[in-house]
């Protein structure tokens, strides 16, 4: 799949797409805020529920039974997006909601994808939001690979911190995967190395690209090693408590770095808000909520940064 | 929630704290075969079976509980086990000393609580757990409560609770929140000692899930304590080490608790007992898998008719790892399921024991999922410089 950026052109949406691996790290949450707060300087956004384990974002927006869902655009029923698209309480902020039915079992085709994300960049908005849900399915990681800015949320637990690095771990093979997919012995190169056990010792994707070079040459391993340089993704710390819980991105930088040669972002940490968690219970619009809260504030700075960016 | 509690997120674990029932006999059979060796299953097939009349069937299950239990360093849960099926069979005293020295050869130290049991001699271990009395509560229930009078001693078997502290502000006798902290097994709470000091609860004590305590109540403890001196040093030993061992197990049972998170894709060939019937093929997901099997939910949309009779079939899993070119391919067998409704639709959970798979794939599959040991060692020691509290 090419990367949304190589298509990018005057009109075209920037997306982000919002990952992580573990469920219930708040992503659908931190997406809307983004969506929000992008709509709110004035940028036409569109938020996308691709989430596989269950589409809910419409939930967070305060729909109860969204009228038209990704799933009619999948079957046909609407010829575009833009048809599909609904819009919210928010001006400038709009939503597709998900249907985890068609893409988590179906498992559209890779060519699907494509096309849906080239469908993505199509859509009549400055800023596209993806929320992608929990897991390591290709769907998650290829939508992942192909947006512009690649979130990671995770939180300052253990389990979170293992699955989002083992998030990138696998993002990063699935990248490796595709680009060998041309090359067998290339492509039974990256299958041995993604055995942690191995016997060519390879432990770490900086191992592997000495191995590819040696067994294909410098020509073959750079476009290697500039496509792993890509994948920048950036690390949100959510639902934090103090200080301490606030190194926890931190963790996932510095391991991706040592064993995926990944140079990731800190795009900086959201407070625990138990206002957001109650209120997502009560399946409240977020849009409603108080945004002078500290996750409001903070997820206001992570958009700046972005825009910065 | 924290992570102490997460390792009920296992399928056995979610038998235990009650999300998932099972009230058949059968089918606790057929989900024994994927667990044989899980004590905590065994127990609560011990349960059914005693609730089923089948009395003696049922002090089987539970003499077989208590002695995986012991196997596996449980010695409060093995005591249980043990306490119920001597409440159907009584024992003579060369079982009781069987059991007891049984106990020794499998007994843990890590935490006050197996310290305790640990510690006692045999005359007084049968006279303290004479006076223990097991008791389930369902997830949700208010065990104590701030400002109820302090006379029991509890310990935790199995399940989670939530304590939440308070202390009375000075004016106006009015109480303000001052910590939460959660009670997972083998913790224990009632401030009973020391017994000259008649206290009131500073924290109300909630169940998250089903839980079983053991409780014994101060007059029979102290009761127990005037017959044998030593056990009130025991006891005093119990609350004086209970705060430095919080933490150390904190950070133990969450290294033992990472895994099986992702949620995991999977294609399945269930092949159907008639020759000549076309395999059924459905797809579903699993955040619960091991090498040696998973717990697959299948998707909505398709009929699998009633979820009983996917028992039994033969089956051929897929998994497409994102990472690889080639898919996992695993034979196996659906040794258990359940109806359940998904996005309002009904459909099944299957239990799949995993019988054949290459070295590679498993191999695999355990990269896919957690990486190598260098990864996860860098993250633990981060974990331990950065994280640490």
């Amino acid at each position: 799949m090419r990367e949304a950026q190589d298509t990018e052109m005057e009109s075209t949406p920037t997306i982000w797409a919002v990952g992580g691996g573990k469920g219930g790290v708040g992503k659908s949450v931190v997406s809307t805020i983004l969506a929000f707060w992008l709509a709110r300087m004035g940028k036409r956004t569109v938020l996308i529920d691709v989430d596989l384990g269950g589409a809910n974002l419409h939930t967070l927006l305060g729909i109860k039974s969204p009228p038209r869902t990704l799933n009619d655009f999948i079957t046909r029923k609407f010829g575009s997006l833009e048809e599909i698209c609904i819009d919210t309480e928010e001006k400038n902020l709009r939503l597709i909601s998900g249907s985890s039915e068609v893409l988590s079992l179906a498992n559209p085709h890779f060519s699907q994808k494509v096309k849906l994300i080239n469908h993505f960049s199509r859509l009549d908005a400055d800023y596209v939001v993806i929320d992608l849900g929990a897991g390591t399915s290709f769907n998650v990681l290829d939508f992942f690979l192909a947006a512009h800015e690649k979130i990671m949320v995770l939180t300052p637990e253990p389990t979170s911190i293992q699955n989002a690095y083992i998030f990138v771990r696998n993002a990063v093979y699935r990248r490796l995967s595709r680009l060998s997919s041309k090359i067998p012995s290339l492509q039974t190169l990256v299958k041995i190395a993604m055995d942690p056990k191995n016997e060519l010792q390879v432990r770490t994707i900086k191992e592997l690209l000495q191995f590819i070079q040696e067994s294909g040459g410098k020509d073959v391993a750079e476009p290697f090693e500039k496509e792993i340089g890509e994948i920048r993704p950036a690390v949100i710390t959510n639902m934090v408590k103090d200080n301490k819980e606030k190194n926890a991105g931190r963790i996932v930088q510095i391991v991706a770095e040592k064993y995926l040669m990944i140079q990731s972002t800190n795009l900086g940490t959201v407070s625990h808000d138990s206002q957001i968690s109650s209120k997502v219970s009560d399946m409240v619009s977020l849009i409603k909520l108080d945004q002078s809260s500290h996750a409001f504030g903070n997820i206001y700075e992570i958009v700046t940064k972005l825009l910065g960016d | 929630m924290n992570e102490r509690i997460d390792k009920h997120s296992s399928l056995v674990g979610r038998i235990i704290d009650g999300s998932i029932t099972i009230d058949s006999v059968t089918k606790f059979e057929e989900l024994l075969k994927v667990f044989p060796n899980d004590p905590g299953l065994l127990r609560f097939y011990a349960d059914l079976l005693k609730k089923e009349k089948s009395l003696y069937a049922a002090a089987a299950a539970y003499g077989l509980a208590a002695k995986l239990f012991i196997e596996s360093g449980s010695t409060l849960q093995a005591i249980v086990s043990k306490i119920f099926e001597w409440r159907i069979l009584k024992p003579s005293q060369k079982e009781g000393q069987a059991f007891y020295s049984a106990l020794g050869e499998g007994r843990h130290k890590d935490r006050p609580v197996q310290r305790f049991f640990a510690e006692m001699t045999y005359p007084v271990m049968i006279a303290f757990i004479i006076e223990l009395m097991p008791r389930y509560f369902p997830s949700g229930s208010m065990v104590k409560k701030f400002g109820d009078e302090e006379n029991t001693l509890y310990f935790v078997v199995s399940g989670a609770l939530k304590e939440t502290d308070y202390h009375r502000l000075e004016t106006g006798g009015r109480i303000q929140k001052k910590s939460t902290k959660d009670l997972v097994e083998n913790d224990f709470f009632g401030e009973i000692y020391p017994f000259e000091e008649e206290g009131v609860s500073q924290s109300d004590i909630k169940t998250i899930t089903r839980v079983e305590l053991a409780k014994i109540s101060k007059s029979s403890l102290m009761n127990v304590c005037r017959k044998n001196p030593d056990v009130k040093l025991l006891v005093g030993h119990l609350y004086r080490s209970r705060s430095e061992f919080v933490e150390k197990e904190l950070k133990r049972t969450v290294r033992k608790t990472v895994r099986h998170k992702l949620p995991t894709q999977m294609h399945l060939k269930i092949f159907q007992d008639e020759p000549g019937k076309v395999p059924l093929n459905v797809s579903g997901f699993s955040e619960d898998m091991s090498l040696g099997g998973a717990r697959v939910v299948l998707g909505a949309k398709y009929e699998t008719g009633h979820a009983d009779n996917l028992t039994g079939k033969n089956v051929k899993i897929k998994i497409d790892l994102p990472t690889s070119s080639d898919s996992l391919s695993i034979l196996g067998a659906i040794v258990w399921s359940q109806e359940v409704y998904l996005e309002g639709k009904k459909t099944a959970v299957v239990g799949i024991q995993f019988k054949e798979m290459t070295d590679t794939d498993r191999r695999l599959l355990d990269g896919y999922h957690y990486g190598s040991d260098g990864e996860q060692n860098l993250i633990w020691s981060l974990w331990d410089s950065l994280m640490e509290k």
